[in-house]
């Protein structure tokens, strides 16, 4: 009985991914990135509560989570502070106008 | 089983609908409604303490967050024009992705979850045990975080005031 | 976790968060504050190192990879912090944060060399790499800022791939532990392995992930890109790398690791090959540490003994002489102006001391003995060939030589010779910002003479 979920959610974990991944490659927005990059971590707290499942030891699983949660949230703040940043030097918040070093 | 698919659904609803919408307060919105569906997924696992984290936290603090910068950044939001092109085409490679997952990836890894420990042990942990007395590290470690969090900020706008002189 | 050492990560952190109170009253109290904690620990750990070295027999040993990463992080911090003072970075940042963000980063540092837990480690990972990403948009160009986006979205992805790793490992397992998991082979915990060893390549800069080093090392300022090439993309990269090759001695490991000797070559010769081009010095030192970094992560992939000894003294030698030539061209571009390798000839007769060091740390990096430089170097490719990677030898042995010959054509062109019209009139840096490059050439020349003290300590790792 338990070991039917651990395929299932690896498989919606793919689909998520594949969506950010997507979603991070095509876009010239920065902050539409950064959207991106959220989603993606989504799919990696799913894989932690999935694990925790199969070894039938949900705490670890959950205490895991809530650090992590914790750690998405702040790399989240300082993106947006650097993109608002940057929006006042640049004027702008394209990320193919960035190019002033090359090579 | 019928319940999880559901909740699923309203997760890849979410997800596609943030990648695809043209304004990003649209997808701002979209992407609470999908933490809102992993926070209810979490429930489901019984595992309640940590779906209440991610919903304050997710589909709270970060939408604001979200809300707040694209506030700061509206004049230029107007005149960046992208192709639609690429995201309209987004459903269709979605589809094919999912055609083609189905097929591969739920039987590999049902094989190799023939490989996990699922051995029983005796006695469980409360959560507060695990929290403060085995991963004790974790607790520095936040407070460490919270710390570099706050002088990262504060370093990156840092002298707006001497650029205006 | 190493209990015993617990205070060296704590008294940063306290200092760090104790920074902004002393700062109100005067700034000057702060400073001095930052960098008394980071001197008290460097002695504290310079003494016990010394110790253990040359006296094995009578003190109890902790674990040496713990104390010798320890004592490397606490010189290279030193050296920055006391550098940055005498620098004026008054002038460019905000000083309060700038010192707390580095005690934190030290912080942050040193428990990661002490846990002994997967999760705690990637942990302490994203601590360091928020506090370094605040640390590049410490300048008033525009160049750092775009330097600090790039570092962004190219290795923030990367954390999510370890994660992923590390709930398949936690799935076959049951637990994080180093010791549990270096017990029971496991097919599932190799695949999980394999995708946090992916992970933290992106991070630590090897090729094909290499562009985000570039950008970052020419548009940071000079101390801070001392500081990350000097000790960030290690400890933040390859250690973790090095930890999981000591776990895996049981598994059958002989894909991973051809697949990690391919890429450790493709780095040596693009990094050895971009740095001939170049004119720019700071983009030529940046090309010199990607080569670097290979022959690190060439010792690592042969999984023996003597290639994680090779790699632990190659990240010790290379800290110590790329932070020397990093800030000496710190000191060359405030008094001449420039970082243009074709405008600078004949400085040795102007900036004397400067150039003498910035000399001893070219030879270390070439290879050339008795410096320690050489030893590292000659380990790394006895360990390549001891396994069986002939042609891989060769190839380390070719690209070294090319390194050697090009770095002395360089330092007969920028150092001797005649004196350029433009430089009549600069002079010596004063002397506080010397004395952190003169301590560290001496630390390289007595590295390179107690060699084999060195080596009888770290065999103690396996």
């Amino acid at each position: 009985m338990q070991n039917i979920y651990f395929p299932l959610d690896w498989f919606f974990i793919t689909l998520i991914f594949f969506s950010g991944a997507y979603c991070m490659i095509v876009s010239k927005n920065i902050i539409k990135l950064l959207i991106g990059f959220e989603i993606i971590s989504k799919a990696s707290i799913i894989a932690i509560i999935t694990s925790g499942y199969l070894i039938s030891n949900i705490n670890l699983a959950q205490s895991i989570i809530i650090v992590m949660i914790l750690v998405e949230a702040v790399v989240i703040a300082t993106g947006l502070a650097l993109v608002v940043k940057s929006y006042r030097i640049n004027k702008t918040i394209d990320i193919t106008k960035l190019s002033n070093m090359k090579g | 089983m019928i319940l999880y698919v559901l909740i699923y659904l309203v997760i890849i609803v979410g997800v596609v609908g943030a990648v695809i919408s043209k304004k990003l307060l649209n997808s701002a919105i979209m992407l609470a409604i999908a933490s809102i569906g992993i926070s209810l997924l979490l429930f489901g696992y019984s595992a309640p303490w940590a779906a209440v984290f991610e919903l304050s936290v997710c589909a709270g603090l970060i939408t604001v967050l979200f809300i707040s910068a694209v506030s700061l950044v509206k004049n230029e939001e107007d005149t960046t024009k992208e192709k639609q092109i690429k995201y309209s085409i987004f459903p269709l490679i979605m589809s094919a992705v999912v055609i083609l997952s189905s097929i591969f990836i739920p039987e590999y890894f049902e094989k190799l979850s023939s490989y996990a420990n699922t051995t029983q042990n005796g006695n469980e942990l409360k959560i507060g045990d695990i929290i403060w007395s085995i991963r004790g590290i974790d607790v520095i470690a936040q407070i460490m975080l919270l710390a570099g969090g706050v002088f990262a900020i504060k370093h990156i706008f840092s002298y707006v005031k001497k650029q205006e002189e | 976790m190493v209990i015993d050492l617990l205070s060296y990560s704590l008294i940063p952190m306290f200092s760090s968060l104790a920074l902004p109170f002393f700062a109100k009253k005067n700034i000057r109290i702060a400073i001095i504050l930052a960098n008394v904690a980071l001197l008290s620990g460097f002695i504290n750990i310079s003494y016990l190192i010394i110790n253990s070295i040359t006296k094995p027999d009578i003190i109890p040993i902790i674990d040496p990879l713990t104390v010798f990463l320890i004592f490397t992080i606490y010189t290279v911090a030193l050296a920055i912090s006391f550098f940055s003072t005498y620098y004026g970075i008054e002038k460019e940042a905000n000083p309060i944060s700038y010192y707390s963000l580095i005690l934190l980063s030290v912080s942050a540092m040193t428990s990661l060399v002490m846990v002994r837990d997967l999760f705690s480690l990637y942990l302490f990972v994203e601590i360091l790499a928020v506090c370094s990403f605040a640390l590049i948009t410490s300048d008033i160009k525009s160049n750092s800022i775009e330097a600090a986006i790039k570092y962004f979205f190219l290795t923030f992805p990367a954390s999510i791939l370890i994660i992923l790793g590390i709930s398949l490992v936690l799935a076959s397992q049951k637990a994080l532990d180093f010791e549990i998991i270096s017990v029971s082979t496991n097919i599932m915990t190799m695949i999980g392995l394999s995708f946090v060893i992916i992970g933290f390549l992106i991070k630590s800069g090897v090729v094909p992930f290499h562009f985000w080093t570039l950008d970052v090392y020419q548009g940071a300022s000079s101390p801070i890109s001392a500081y990350l090439a000097g000790i960030i993309t290690k400890i933040g990269g390859i250690y973790a790398i090095i930890k999981i090759s000591i776990i895996m001695k049981y598994y059958p490991v002989e894909t991973i690791s051809s697949i990690l000797l391919f890429t450790s070559i493709l780095t040596i010769l693009i990094g050895a090959f971009g740095a001939i081009a170049q004119k720019d010095m700071k983009r030529m030192l940046a090309y010199s540490s990607i080569s670097q970094m290979g022959y690190i992560l060439a010792g690592v992939s042969t999984f023996s003994s003597t290639g994680i000894i090779a790699a632990v003294f190659h990240l010790f030698n290379h800290a110590t002489f790329k932070t020397v030539l990093f800030l000496n061209s710190a000191c060359i571009e405030k008094q001449t102006g420039t970082t243009n390798m074709t405008e600078l000839k004949g400085l040795e007769k102007k900036m004397p001391i400067t150039s003498w060091t910035s000399i001893i740390a070219s030879m270390s990096t070439a290879g050339i003995p008795p410096l320690s430089g050489f030893w590292s170097k000659i380990l790394v490719i006895i360990a390549l060939w001891q396994v069986g990677y002939i042609k891989s030898a060769i190839i380390a042995i070719i690209a070294s030589i090319i390194t050697l010959g090009y770095f002395v054509l360089m330092q007969r062109k920028v150092f001797f010779g005649k004196l350029a019209e433009k430089l009549t009139e600069i002079k010596e840096v004063e002397s506080p910002l010397l004395l952190p490059v003169i301590i560290m050439s001496l630390m390289i020349i007595l590295a390179g003479i107690y060699v084999t003290y060195i080596y009888s300590y770290l065999e103690k790792i396996m």
